[in-house]
């Protein structure tokens, strides 16, 4: 290659990566570099409390017979740590990093390029329905079969602190809260089924 | 048009010059050394599943694996691929079709990557450098100068110093910008605040403190260096004007001709990535590797090679 093919190459990488900067591209390798960079600030700080054993036996799954079982992460075969994330984030709701880094402070030009309105995510996912799919594909239920899990539940606590407690460095003054969640299958999702997610 | 030569001036100097072909073989050789360890570091949970246990369907593929169909997870085809990329990865270090192995460390990567982030959503970014760098090496002519190819196809030319300094210098400028960027982001989303003694940074060091729990003396079970960190505001606050400082003014190393600023600036940020790994958990701590970019390995590898590998080849001596 010339050195006039190069310079060409070069103006348009760099004008790509400048472009995914501006335009607050975040799809691998194009990158704005958001990590870490959302900060609301807040009163109080709360950590998930790991328990070991209820995160072993996993989700409280009811089948469309009405018998109840577990579903763990070593049946879905996925990693602990994404199995931690799907029974205590996912399951309520909860974006992903990535998601909440996209949806805030969109400025106007970037609302205007994606089509959004005042108040429209940029990322907007029904967790609730994918659920659905990912743990019943998974398992090889269809919503006909008499095993298809049509109730999924989650159970965890969380230690809520006051900042200014921490700040204070009493850690004594802690509220425990117990969050848990019920989801059902609807069925009008019957009609996405056969398109998954894509 | 004077200011169109000067322009032209600036871009042939800073991009076209500086590097010889053997920097370039070296880089190669050391960057792949790197990416053998930063490969298993990145990919070690997916290899802890069962290879022919259940195809999970993701609940949220990557970008890319939507655009292909891809739904579901073939566990035996990640082990396969992390063996592939291994390979591949000592291919491109022996310089042994070395564009082909580039190529096929990018495609496995992807792969790879797109598996591990599809399982919650949860999209890392710690391979966005090391995909830049490929990519430019899989451009360049790497595979010239210190490489099996080299000797089998006798390419006795060698390279231009403008054939190897392009890659290398827009290597050293990707990542200088990464950094300068991570502020843009950080100012846009949050504000100035951010960076305030009573802003992110603390709020992380809290989160990350308590997150392992309490003991019945009501101290943190870990990281008890972040707790009483976070306890000092006005500490942070100045750690904040390092971290706003070291980011913004990141590109000024690449005007800084010196090797042992340089390094002294590549040891500050190295610093930086371990200490916000052990006090904070973020997990940035082998990307320094990619570093290396920024000096001539060439007088670096021939001190290796006359006086570190002969010590190893000697062996610890009994006698003392």
């Amino acid at each position: 290659m010339s050195k006039r093919t190069i310079t060409l190459i070069l103006v348009v990488y760099l004008t790509i990566i400048w472009a995914a900067v501006i335009f607050r591209i975040d799809y691998f390798p194009l990158t704005w570099v958001p990590m870490y960079s959302v900060y609301e600030p807040s009163d109080t700080i709360s950590t998930s409390i790991k328990d070991k054993a209820a995160m072993k036996k996993g989700f409280r799954v009811t089948h469309h017979d009405g018998s109840i079982s577990y579903v763990s992460y070593k049946d879905l075969n996925i990693p602990k740590p994404n199995f931690g994330r799907l029974y205590s984030a996912i399951i309520f709701g909860h974006d992903p990093p990535k998601h909440k880094q996209g949806n805030t402070s969109l400025g106007s030009v970037n609302r205007w390029i994606r089509g959004l309105d005042d108040n429209e995510r940029n990322f907007s996912v029904d967790w609730e329905w994918r659920m659905f799919w990912t743990i019943n594909k998974t398992l090889r239920l269809e919503p006909g079969d008499q095993k298809f899990i049509t109730r999924i539940e989650s159970s965890h606590q969380k230690r809520v602190y006051k900042k200014a407690d921490l700040l204070k460095g009493d850690t004594r003054k802690v509220e425990i809260q117990t969050n848990k969640v019920v989801i059902d299958w609807q069925d009008q999702w019957v009609e996405r089924w056969n398109h998954g997610l894509l | 048009m004077a200011f169109c030569k000067s322009i032209s001036r600036i871009w042939n100097q800073f991009f076209f010059t500086g590097f010889s072909g053997e920097s370039l073989g070296l880089l190669r050789m050391y960057i792949g050394i790197g990416l053998l360890f930063f490969h298993t570091y990145q990919f070690a949970t997916v290899l802890t599943l069962n290879p022919i246990g259940t195809m999970y369907y993701f609940v949220e593929p990557i970008w890319y694996f939507k655009l292909l169909g891809i739904q579901y997870h073939i566990p035996a085809l990640s082990f396969a691929m992390y063996i592939i990329l291994m390979g591949a990865t000592v291919s491109m270090i022996a310089g042994k079709n070395t564009r082909t192995s580039i190529l096929v460390i990018i495609l496995c990567i992807f792969y790879l990557k797109g598996v591990r982030d599809s399982f919650s959503g949860d999209v890392h970014h710690r391979y966005i450098i090391p995909m830049q760098i490929l990519f430019l090496f899989l451009l360049s002519k790497c595979g010239e100068v210190h490489s099996r190819d080299a000797r089998q196809r006798h390419i006795h030319e060698g390279i231009q110093e403008w054939e190897a300094s392009w890659p290398i210098k827009t290597m050293q400028l990707y990542v200088a910008l990464f950094y300068f960027w991570s502020v843009i982001a950080k100012v846009r989303v949050s504000g100035w605040v951010w960076f305030a003694g009573e802003g992110r940074i603390q709020e992380v060091l809290i989160q990350r403190s308590v997150r392992w729990g309490v003991t019945d003396q009501g101290e943190v079970v870990k990281n008890g260096l972040s707790f009483e960190l976070a306890q000092h505001p006005e500490l942070i606050q100045f750690f904040g004007i390092l971290v706003l400082a070291f980011e913004l003014g990141f590109p000024l190393l690449l005007l800084i001709k010196s090797a042992k600023l340089r390094l002294a600036f590549i040891m500050g940020v190295t610093a930086f990535h371990i200490s916000t790994f052990v006090l904070m958990d973020v997990n940035f701590l082998l990307i320094p590797f990619v570093y290396l970019i920024f000096f001539d390995l060439v007088p670096i590898h021939q001190w290796l090679k006359s006086r570190a590998w002969p010590l190893f080849r000697r062996g610890p001596s009994l006698t003392g």
